[in-house]
């Protein structure tokens, strides 16, 4: 027998692994008119194990203390062997996996996903969003550049704007009145612990909940029907499905490759694309760099404080918007999935984009 | 839904309409005060937010002393204020900071005539709208406000070459910092360098910049081995990295195929 043939006959009479195949892999069948969208979640699932190996090598090497965080990254960067592509490898991921969880959740947006009973994925995948900012919000400041430094200082200084206990949550967000040693301290342990034992339960939720209901049917073509919903719990089935494995894993594996190749490309011809001046200055408390600006994908938050006369306005219509998003399954009730069939929400939806693009361009600029 | 959807249709109307609320930027009292005002006492401000001390932080207080942060007390001698120098007195005003510069300047041809209306900072550099030095300073037009040219022209001549050089190393330094190098002490190096090369000119002694220039010229040529070494190291990082996103590439466009045959399979 060959080795590998022998193995798994080895570990298939103690765990049943063939069975756990056919059932979950080959027998595991997907609507026939799956798309391309549907890969986002594979590649997400990639980019976060990505995240996940490159940070535990950056924690080797970085030291979370406001005397020597900076001279640590910039160690990583020119002593570490291959510490600049870990480190270029996890800044320039976190930037694609938030470009993925943007296209993930307006693919499902698009194509009404959330419908059919499917709140809880849904929710589940929007507070991971949420995560995922905030991972990317405290990763900000560990290299304590003089990027890091003040954009925490301005994105801790928007909650002061909460009423009546707008400071106190400023001073438990920083661990005292200013960005010091303590929001380091803070923002490395959530960074590192908290934040990521919460994704990855959150990670397992949310595939749990996509198993457990069953795909989503992509909502196009004349045959499309909506299944009808029974008044009891039901798996969606697609019998005469696509089976998962290898039929169309080989299309995750290609998406995942080209999402790579990408993050690569930026890495070697664009190293510079998400890295200001300001991200390669120690931090300096007592110089306000000029034109300090938060990441690309906070740009509308930022700008959208700025163009309200107050910040609690501009901080409620954020709340607003987002409570509305969170809660979008439960308000929009309608059964039409298909999008020639809502125009109202096609255009609202176009709108909503252009919009997101728009302010954060003048925040860009502003 | 026709509910949900208006209701996002006009978040975003409103989102549009609304007129931002920018904040003023801090300004020194000094600022506040003179940038207020017309003719020689505001024309000032604005030559200088045009200028090399503005964009790095060097404000009114910093040469003319007093408290920027008392309005009362700004312009009071005892909190430091030495107001306007004479024009003899300049070259000791801006030699507070720029030490090897001033005495070069002052054990060299301009310096010693500055008794007898010889040329002295401001005359040359401006005194509100300073602009970084250049070789642009040494030109026909305003050397020969005082004298004739030859010498100048002489002098500007033996400077090009250095000028040059450290005008791409500093070029090549500041894109190696932004890729996350650590070039301080190249940096540290380069500013030693200019200085001394800065100090050199403004002796305005011919044979003397063409002996010091080469050595500053030695010294800079270190740094170019040092910058050319990490340009090696980028190059072959980008050529490896072309290798791998190649193959990437390849492996997509194969897992495509594959899934090409599979779809066929699934509708025969």
């Amino acid at each position: 027998m060959q080795p590998v043939k022998w193995l798994v006959e080895f570990v298939d009479v103690r765990l049943g692994i063939k069975e756990i195949y056919q059932k979950e892999l080959k027998g595991y069948l997907l609507p026939r008119k799956v798309n391309v969208w549907y890969t986002l979640g594979a590649v997400l699932l990639t980019l976060f194990t990505i995240q996940i190996i490159t940070g535990i090598l950056l924690l080797m090497f970085y030291v979370p203390d406001a005397e020597k965080a900076y001279a640590s990254v910039e160690a990583i960067m020119n002593d570490v062997p291959f510490g600049w592509l870990f480190r270029m490898l996890h800044v320039v991921g976190a930037n694609v996996i938030v470009i993925a969880l943007l296209m993930h959740m307006l693919s499902v947006l698009f194509m009404n996903s959330y419908k059919g009973r499917r709140e809880f994925t849904w929710l589940t995948g929007f507070i991971l969003f949420n995560l995922a900012m905030g991972l990317c919000l405290t990763g900000y400041l560990l290299p304590w550049s003089q990027l890091s430094f003040w954009a925490t200082t301005v994105a801790t200084d928007a909650a002061g704007a909460i009423p009546l206990v707008g400071d106190q949550v400023v001073e438990f967000l920083r661990g005292g009145p200013t960005v010091d040693n303590q929001t380091l301290g803070r923002f490395f342990a959530l960074h590192v612990v908290g934040m990521p034992l919460v994704l990855l339960g959150l990670i397992g939720l949310h595939l749990f909940c996509v198993k457990r209901r069953g795909i989503s049917t992509p909502p196009f073509g004349e045959d499309y029907r909506e299944p009808q919903e029974m008044p009891f719990f039901e798996h969606e089935k697609h019998p005469g499905g696509i089976p998962f494995f290898p039929n169309y894993f080989v299309k995750d594996a290609a998406v995942i490759a080209f999402f790579m190749a990408f993050m690569l490309a930026i890495i070697f011809y664009a190293p510079g694309l998400f890295f200001p001046e300001t991200a390669f200055q120690r931090a300096d408390p007592f110089v306000t760099p000029p034109h300090i600006k938060p990441e690309w994908y906070f740009l509308w938050a930022y700008q959208t404080l700025k163009i309200f006369p107050s910040k609690i306005i501009g901080l409620g219509v954020q709340v607003a918007f987002m409570t509305f998003l969170a809660l979008l399954p439960f308000i929009d009730r309608s059964r039409e999935r298909r999008p020639a069939k809502r125009p109202l929400f096609v255009t609202c939806y176009v709108l909503g984009i252009l919009l997101f693009v728009a302010i954060s361009i003048w925040g860009h600029y502003s | 839904m026709i509910r949900t959807s208006t209701q996002l249709f006009l978040l975003a109307v409103l989102s549009l309409c609304l007129v931002p609320a920018l904040a003023p930027a801090a300004d020194t009292v000094c600022l506040q005060c003179h940038g207020g005002l017309d003719g020689r006492l505001g024309d000032p401000v604005d030559a200088w937010r045009t200028s090399v001390h503005a964009e790095n932080d060097i404000s009114c207080h910093d040469c003319h002393g007093g408290d920027p942060t008392d309005m009362a007390m700004a312009m009071s001698p005892e909190r430091g204020f030495i107001g306007v120098p004479e024009y003899t007195e300049v070259p000791d005003f801006c030699g507070r900071c720029h030490v090897g510069v001033a005495k070069a300047y002052k054990a060299g041809a301009h310096g010693q005539a500055i008794d007898r209306g010889g040329a002295q900072c401001v005359v040359c550099h401006s005194n509100h709208a300073i602009q970084p030095a250049s070789l642009d300073m040494i030109n026909e037009k305003d050397c020969t406000r005082c004298h004739s040219y030859e010498r100048a022209a002489l002098i500007r001549l033996a400077l090009v070459e250095t000028d040059t050089m450290i005008k791409n190393v500093e070029q090549d330094l500041d894109k190696l910092h932004r890729l996350g190098f650590a070039v301080d002490d190249m940096q540290g190096t380069l500013f030693n360098q200019r200085n001394i090369f800065h100090r050199t000119f403004h002796g305005v002694d011919v044979e003397r910049v063409r002996a010091e220039t080469g050595d500053v010229q030695a010294a800079l040529g270190k740094i170019k081995d040092k910058i050319d070494t990490i340009k090696t190291t980028l190059g072959q990082r980008k050529l490896w990295g072309s290798v791998v996103i190649g193959l990437i590439v390849l492996a997509g466009i194969v897992f495509l195929l594959i899934r090409k045959s599979y779809e066929e399979d699934e509708h025969s």
